[in-house]
């Protein structure tokens, strides 16, 4: 008796609490709210692409360079984390690779453009960035077939589905058929899209193997340099230390989406906003002018 | 005064009663949470032998994680047994120096053990990684979870050593045995329910663990042909898929599956650790 | 003949024992070797003590006081959380959980601490963040909550160890059941209590992958409970990755300051188990 007594106002305070959770989710976009900014972490080629496209950065004479994002940045480690993040949280704002975008979150326009292939084509939507592959001069025979592959009008089609291809040979895939193992490493942005690449090939060419290592732009073309990798992936314009070790292929262009939650009833912005959001002048929704 | 003592008793109670409900009702929340969210997404196509980007199966990282687990244990068990053998049969009941070799390990243990996992990782990065060039490979992996679970396992073992009584070794001797032989064929028999024990802790630390595989074993996700090829275990498989984003529903279903593992490596603990208490 | 097998398996026992000290000694040795040339070209002071990290700036600033508050404050909000929790739970289990109820409860917190951080990390980035954002209180909770079967697996088999004789003679004197068990089991208990706590702090101290998805991870000092902070665990994941050059050894110089962290918990608190004794 004595217990279920004790139990009563313990239930009754669990109770209140769900409750209090599950009727605040109901309310409605608050335009007065605080903007949730997320970004990625330092060194990622995502955010270098993004804070070099959108000038969140300060240059001085001597050389110098500042990343001028805002402090109060969340930083997600992965494009998946942060769009959670962003499917999480209804007054967040992030940015991820445009093959990346699917129906959990909202890519907003930027200038008037919205993120899609095509625009990045024609040059309206601003926000795009390379996707390179690394090689070694000395590659081996099969690292230089998956490449021709890719360039291919058979890889084209592939990288095609989800980003821009770009100008490559323009022959369809004669075939090499090189057997043996690569190791492919880098960018966490392009792997996905070489994952696919690395099946389309795999089928053609059932006696190569070819392993995917995910990590980051940096670590990609520093691991072929050393030798870890033989193909490396980056999702930037190469530092000129790695330009005089490396042979870049261009192989594919993405574009940066600018993303919101689904219930944010913004749907544009221009580029001085997202500069501004990013730079922590503007902190709150209601800020944001349509 | 006796209104005050028995008022202190009712809060008391209280307290004690409402701590206990809501650590159970953290587990029951998060247990319920995963199945709520992992169940729906069981599919055999989940558990088809090969990886690809479309059906992103956890069989590989299952197998990889089964694979991660006998060779750290294959690295970790005879060491830390050996080590707990010489802690209970051989050192401590000697010299000065004995006593203070003793010490020097019993700290150093208590230390490793303290490390977080991260630092593990790191550390094999630098050591087996690079320095040993082994490159991301589940031997590279093995290796630092080896370190890692070294000292539960040394620390289990000789719990389970000192729980044998001394009875039984003076029999052995009496009988004509020799230190050695009374070790494996008298002592060591009688103490493996715990040793096992420790084992199955052990097992439990390395299929949970992601920090330290990250960095050692690589992510790739395949089925390893040899020790030297990279893999993803299944804590690192549903760490990667959080990663990518594109399926969360499959990184729930993965949690269940780890969830599944987690139990019985518990069921297995508790009984080993009943036979040893029936046996001893 | 034997005894030959009898001295060369001695000899293998105790090179065995010694693996631990050379397993340490290894990981002490790469750690400082990496860590330590970036601390001096960083200078130790502004590495300690500096307020910004900004890695790829240029010049680039290498400052982890934001990151050692960081861990100091998620810490200290897991031990708030999960410790009370903890030690009452134990105390529950210990000395008025009827059997039948702790034939559930007692496997149920094996569990909690079997269940893999990353899955915690999920379930607070599900749960948690939603409530209280993406914030030291949010990582407190899921840390707090990670600690409890620690501190109460060992608090209870503490409190077991307490000789029964102590229980009867506090009632004898008048005493009520919780009055004698909060004012005469649990103190004669304490050594194997502040074990719990201290091996409850070097696991949220510790403690990363959960902690990168709920933490916010902004490299800041701290300014309020409901603001994200990084831990020093955090920042050594989250760049680990990309980083090169003096990024890299200023990370394996940060994983160092963590490591010396665990070490002067553990020398204390073996000094303390000392002095108890």
């Amino acid at each position: 008796m004595n217990k279920t007594v004790c139990l009563l106002p313990v239930i009754a305070a669990l109770a209140a609490v769900f409750y209090g959770c599950s009727s605040a989710s109901l309310a409605s976009f608050d335009r007065a709210k605080d903007i949730s900014v997320v970004s990625r972490e330092d060194g990622s080629g995502t955010r270098i692409a993004f804070i070099g496209i959108f000038g969140i950065e300060a240059k001085s004479a001597d050389g110098g360079r500042k990343d001028m994002s805002t402090k109060e940045a969340i930083i997600k480690k992965d494009t998946g984390v942060l769009m959670a993040a962003i499917a999480g949280n209804k007054y967040s704002i992030g940015y991820i690779s445009l093959g990346a975008l699917n129906d959990t979150i909202k890519a907003v326009q930027i200038e008037g453009a919205s993120a899609s292939a095509a625009n990045i084509k024609n040059g309206s939507y601003p926000a795009a960035r390379p996707f390179y592959i690394a090689t070694k001069a000395d590659a081996s025979r099969l690292a230089n077939d998956f490449i021709s592959f890719i360039l291919s009008l058979d890889g084209q089609a592939v990288v095609a589905k989800y980003y821009v291809d770009v100008d490559g040979s323009a022959l369809a895939y004669s075939g090499g058929k090189a057997s043996g193992k690569i190791v492919v490493g880098g960018s966490s942005s392009v792997s996905p899209v070489m994952e696919k690449l690395k099946e389309a090939y795999i089928k053609i060419n059932p006696g190569a193997t070819i392993e995917i290592q995910q990590s980051d732009s940096s670590s990609g073309l520093k691991g072929t340099i050393d030798g870890n990798f033989d193909i490396g992936m980056a999702s930037r314009e190469f530092k000129d230390s790695e330009k005089e070790k490396l042979i870049a292929t261009l192989i594919a262009v993405d574009g940066i989406a600018i993303i919101v939650h689904k219930d944010n009833p913004v749907s544009s912005l221009t580029k001085e906003q997202v500069n501004a959001i990013y730079t922590g002048r503007i902190s709150k929704w209601s800020c944001i002018h349509q | 005064m006796k209104l005050k003592n028995k008022f202190y008793e009712r809060i008391m109670a209280m307290l004690c009663w409402s701590a206990a409900l809501s650590s159970v009702l953290a587990l029951l929340f998060i247990v319920g949470f995963i199945l709520v969210k992992g169940l729906p997404h069981i599919k055999p196509s989940l558990f088809s032998a090969a990886y690809s980007s479309d059906n992103v199966s956890l069989m590989p990282a299952l197998v990889s994680t089964i694979i991660m687990t006998f060779m750290s244990i294959l690295l970790a068990v005879p060491l830390g047994m050996f080590a707990a053998i010489y802690l209970v049969e051989y050192a401590g009941r000697g010299t000065l120096r004995a006593n203070k070799s003793v010490m020097l390990i019993r700290i150093t243990a208590e230390t490793l053990s303290g490390i977080p996992s991260i630092v593990y990782g790191l550390f094999g990065l630098l050591f087996f990684v690079s320095f040993l060039d082994w490159k991301f490979s589940m031997l590279a992996g093995a290796f630092t979870l080896a370190i890692m679970i070294l000292p539960l396992i040394m620390r289990s073992s000789e719990e389970a050593l000192l729980a044998v009584p001394d009875m039984y070794r003076e029999g052995a001797f009496g009988l004509g045995a020799g230190k050695l032989r009374t070790v494996f064929r008298i002592v060591l028999p009688s103490a493996m329910p715990g040793i096992l024990a420790g084992i199955i802790l052990a097992t439990g630390r390395i299929v949970g663990e992601t920090a330290a595989l990250v960095y050692t074993a690589g992510t790739v996700a395949q089925i390893p042909k040899n020790p030297m090829q990279s893999a993803r275990t299944l804590s690192v498989h549903m760490y990667a898929l959080s990663g990518e984003g594109l399926h969360v529903n499959e990184g729930y279903a993965t949690a269940v599956v780890l969830l599944v593992m987690v139990i019985i490596l518990n069921i297995a603990s508790a009984k080993s650790a009943k036979k040893l208490a029936g046996g001893a | 003949m034997t005894s030959i097998k009898e001295k060369v398996m001695s000899r293998v026992f105790l090179l065995s024992a010694l693996s631990t000290v050379l397993a340490l000694a290894l990981i002490c040795l790469f750690l400082f070797i990496n860590g330590i040339p970036a601390m001096a070209k960083i200078g130790a002071f502004s590495f300690m003590l500096g307020k910004e990290w900004s890695p790829s700036d240029t010049p680039p600033l290498f400052g982890i006081l934001p990151m050692i508050a960081g861990s100091l404050y998620v810490t200290a909000g897991a031990i708030i959380i999960g410790v009370p929790i903890g030690i009452l739970t134990a105390v529950f289990l210990s000395k008025s959980c009827p059997k039948k109820l702790y034939k559930f409860i007692k496997p149920g917190m094996d569990l909690l601490a079997g269940i893999p951080s990353v899955v915690l990390g999920f379930f607070g980035m599900a749960v948690i963040v939603p409530v209280f954002g993406e914030s030291i209180l949010s990582a407190s909770i899921v840390l707090g909550i990670m600690i409890l079967p620690t501190v109460t697996g060992i608090s209870e088999s503490a409190i077991r160890a307490v000789p029964q004789n102590y229980y009867e003679g506090a009632v004898a004197l008048g005493a009520g059941h919780y009055r004698a068990v909060f004012k005469v089991i649990l103190p004669a208990a304490n050594s194997g209590v502040l074990a719990a706590v201290i091996l409850g702090v070097g696991r949220a101290i510790g403690e990363t992958m959960a902690v990168i998805m709920i933490a916010g991870n902004q490299a800041r000092m701290p300014v309020s409970l409901f603001k994200g902070v990084r831990t020093l665990t955090a920042n050594i994941a989250l760049e680990m990755g990309y980083a090169a050059e003096l990024h890299r050894e200023a990370l394996i110089a940060t994983a160092l300051v963590l490591f010396v962290f665990i070490l002067v918990i553990n020398l204390g608190f073996a000094a303390l188990k000392k002095r108890i004794k």
